[in-house]
């Protein structure tokens, strides 16, 4: 069910591998609501994290993190054209750590990590590296990362049945491993590989005393069962399980800058992204920030993100698949491969107490509380001919018709010591 | 492609080019401030991508943490 979240956590699996610790403890948890259609329901996941980092003498660093997922909702289980009725309830928990230790120099740090996730129906097993340097005259720091993950989804046993004639997994409790291979439905299940290969480069360039750039090059390929196990696709009168290609290769460079406004004690950032894949999806954000200072220990930051980007080649409305054929050999009703568009505005608050001759509360040398709310809007394009399509597209995900489609509060407490 | 591969070049290197004199240690001021670090909040970053690699195929690669170079 958590599939593509677990890909997620895969491309990021970078962030821990280059971890600086420098005796911190950061502890935080987000609450995500994403309204849903009608009685169908809503999406609600609470995403609890921590993690602590240690100097062990001058050059090494230890890194250890813990982050969950408490996930309800509905969702919808079939893609086609009502998918409102299709909508089925569940309840998910992922469990995920990683460890890093890293080895840092004057003007270098060389870092190793690991990462194991668990959920019932995934297992995500990754470890990678990450390597930076700064440059002579220490305006230009250089780093790349690099990241291999070994996962594994579980799926119905379909044996040599062609792609039209696949079932989906039923049910929340299918792959529940204290039921072994049968599932408690009695579903023969499979443990299929995924494997991903991650990697990034990234300049990061002091252009004045003023502003920054960051510059960032990431690719990743994806080889094995990438489908939803769960999603069924209608068409014509069947509905068989989602199926999508082995491969996916993908790639995206970004850049940013932030500018350091003196008078106002406060900072402009600017970022944008392209992105672009061999399934044929090519997406971009531009996103806007401003942080400023309200006296010595309170910051504040608003910022506004926009996103669109294009379907997948083999990606149809609900409708087109319903009533006529697949898209050559493959079809999905994964929403992330048909053609999106989103705005996300946003605001944060920290509060900063730094220590000073006395440590905050006796221990931190800074101490930061975190709270900021984020809201969503979420628009989802046709992907074919509208002239044509009788339903519409309105339906074929179970999304809000609200203005707002999704918000996320976050409250975090990060120290230092 | 071709024009994409030409155009990271030239900002990699127009990046560098004005790297090594751009800024001396004495000037690092501002640039040392935590609103000028990329990514200066892990657990924020994390969870954005988290979020939205869920609602956007396109996810992946916004940029490696760290950045305000040589300002500690």
């Amino acid at each position: 069910m958590q599939l593509a979240r677990s890909i997620l956590l895969a491309s990021l699996a970078i962030a821990p591998s280059i971890a600086m610790a420098e005796d911190r403890a950061e502890v935080s948890t987000t609450l995500f609501l994403e309204t849903r259609d009608g009685a169908a329901g809503g999406l609600r996941v609470l995403h609890p994290q921590a993690d602590f980092g240690i100097d062990l003498g001058r050059f090494v660093t230890f890194d250890l993190g813990w982050t969950a997922d408490v996930v309800s909702g509905a969702t919808a289980s079939v893609y086609q054209v009502d998918a409102v009725s299709t909508a089925t309830k569940f309840e998910d928990f992922r469990n995920q750590g990683n460890v890093a230790i890293g080895f840092k120099g004057k003007r270098s740090r060389l870092t190793f990590g690991a990462t194991v996730g668990t959920e019932r129906d995934y297992i995500t097993r990754q470890f990678g590296g990450s390597a930076s340097i700064d440059l002579p005259g220490r305006n230009t720091s250089v780093a790349i990362a690099y990241t291999r993950s070994i996962d594994q989804v579980c799926d119905r046993e379909n044996a040599d049945l062609k792609p039209l004639e696949r079932k989906a997994l039923v049910g929340s409790d299918a792959c529940d491993k204290k039921a072994g291979l049968i599932g408690k439905d009695g579903t023969m299940t499979v443990w299929r590989d995924i494997d991903m290969d991650t990697a990034q480069a990234t300049v990061t360039q002091n252009l004045s005393p003023t502003m920054n750039a960051q510059l960032a090059l990431y690719g990743q390929i994806l080889e094995g069962f990438q489908s939803n196990p769960y999603r069924r696709v209608r068409i014509g009168p069947n509905a068989p399980q989602e199926h999508i290609p082995a491969t996916r290769a993908r790639w995206s460079v970004s850049l940013r800058i932030n500018r350091y406004l003196q008078k106002l004690k406060s900072a402009v950032h600017v970022d944008g992204r392209f992105y672009d894949d061999t399934w044929g999806v090519v997406g971009g954000n531009v996103e806007l920030g401003y942080s400023q200072y309200l006296g010595k220990s309170l910051l504040v930051k608003f910022y506004g993100r926009v996103f669109q980007q294009t379907a997948a080649t083999f990606f149809k409305d609900a409708f087109y698949y319903e009533t006529e054929a697949t898209a050559g050999e493959y079809f999905t009703g994964d929403r992330e491969l048909s053609p999106v568009r989103s705005a996300i505005a946003g605001g944060k608050i920290t509060l900063i107490k730094i220590g000073g001759d006395k440590p905050v509360i006796g221990l931190f040398d800074k101490l930061q509380l975190n709270a900021r709310a984020d809201i969503m809007f979420l628009d989802v394009l046709a992907a074919d001919s509208l002239e044509t399509n009788a339903r519409g597209i309105d339906k074929q995900f179970i999304y809000g018709n609200g203005l707002i489609d999704a918000i996320t509060i976050q409250l975090g407490v990060l120290g230092n010591y | 492609m071709k024009h994409i591969t030409t155009l990271l070049l030239v900002a990699t290197l127009g990046l560098a080019a004005c790297g090594r004199q751009a800024v001396r240690a004495s000037e690092k001021q501002f640039l040392a401030d935590q609103v000028m670090i990329f990514d200066d909040d892990p657990h924020q970053t994390s969870t954005n991508d988290h979020i939205r690699s869920n609602r956007e195929g396109a996810a992946g690669g916004q940029g490696a943490g760290g950045g305000g170079c040589g300002c500690n």
